[in-house]
């Protein structure tokens, strides 16, 4: 009767449906989706390219609400997650599964039908791979899952591109790159300050693992290979100076940022001062350094 | 069949009125969305036959 007396009948709420496509994450997705869009070489017609930042935000939307819809059991033991529509009771699981589907079906289409079926592919892909092989498949089951997750938050801005110009060439690669070698320092370093509660959900996330030791050296380690990647498109002349000096820049920054984490000893989180600066300033790095891929475009162009 | 389904059980006055208010809601922000594909799919067909002429 609780449950029933929460969901109203099995009839989740609006606001608890938007909930569910995790709003905060999709404005990283649209953001770099975005920037992919701009960068791409080619141009668009802006009613084009709003579609196709709209079927890849709804795309994002649907992995969000697949992802809840299987792990409402580790959501409802976090702290940081029990509030979700699912865990909290007021969405019966069947409903995300259905709204999922339904949106990920839907944003695929209206990705092909309107802009191409190239990108159209890849962002039924990015679903599959976020839902599927990321969720249900690897999550639990490897403490390099958030290395795997991060792949597949990594598609939008690619999937940007290949939407002005219907394929993939080296600088959507390296874009994807960049996100997919940001996501393990990001998340790392959050997940240092909040290790009990994935302790405590059974996840295997790498502090519970192998240790914050380990974890804060692959932090280290992943940023060097992010600073690599970072400044491969300007060495390569597939990106400019304005490009270039922010990469080094900003890359700079977070190497030296993630090194103060290698070289931290603490295991209390209110102690972790070094782990929390790195964790603001990758969320400022990966916008600016999008935002520098958008401006070095457009001034050269 | 002598237990009663909690979720076909008739709903109390309050609780039909929550209900239908929800649907309510619902209904309103699912006209919005509809409207507001149409305008998108009008837009779109407008771009794509100028595109192709």
């Amino acid at each position: 009767m609780t449950t029933a007396s929460h969901s109203i009948q099995g009839l989740a709420s609006a606001r608890d449906l938007f909930a569910l496509t995790k709003p905060r994450v999709m404005s990283l997705v649209i953001f770099t989706a975005l920037c992919g869009l701009l960068a791409a070489p080619g141009s668009i017609h802006p009613v084009i390219g709003f579609t196709a930042i709209l079927a890849i935000s709804l795309g994002a939307g649907a992995s969000a609400a697949l992802n809840q819809w299987y792990e409402s059991d580790i959501d409802a033991v976090m702290k940081r997650t029990s509030g979700r529509p699912l865990p909290a009771g007021r969405m019966d699981r069947e409903t995300a599964l259905h709204f999922g589907i339904g949106l990920s079906v839907f944003s695929v289409l209206l990705m092909g039908v309107a802009v191409n079926w190239f990108s159209a592919a890849f962002l039924a892909f990015s679903i599959f791979f976020y839902a599927v092989v990321y969720t249900i498949w690897l999550k639990r089951s490897t403490p390099q899952n958030i290395v795997i997750g991060g792949a597949a938050g990594a598609f939008p801005p690619a999937i940007g591109w290949a939407a002005v110009t219907g394929d993939v060439t080296l600088m959507p690669v390296l874009l994807f790159a960049i996100i997919f070698f940001w996501t393990p320092p990001h998340f790392w370093a959050l997940a240092l300050f909040v290790n009990s509660d994935y302790s405590k959900a059974g996840v295997p996330m790498m502090p519970v693992v192998a240790g914050r030791r380990s974890t804060r050296h692959q932090i280290f380690g992943y940023s060097m290979v992010l600073a690599a990647v970072t400044v491969a498109p300007f060495i390569l002349g597939l990106a400019g100076a304005i490009y270039g000096a922010a990469a080094i820049a900003l890359s700079a920054i977070f190497c030296g940022l993630s090194w103060q984490v290698a070289r931290s000893q603490t295991s209390e989180p209110k102690d972790m001062a070094a782990e929390k600066r790195l964790f603001k300033f990758s969320i400022l790095y990966l916008f600016a350094l999008f935002a520098a891929v958008v401006a070095d475009r457009m001034i050269m162009a | 069949m002598s237990e009663i389904d909690s979720n076909k059980a008739p709903m109390s006055r309050e609780e039909q009125k929550a209900f239908q208010a929800r649907q309510k809601q619902r209904a309103i922000i699912m006209a919005g969305l509809l409207l507001f594909m149409v305008v998108l799919f009008y837009l779109i067909t407008i771009v794509k036959i100028g595109a192709g002429s």
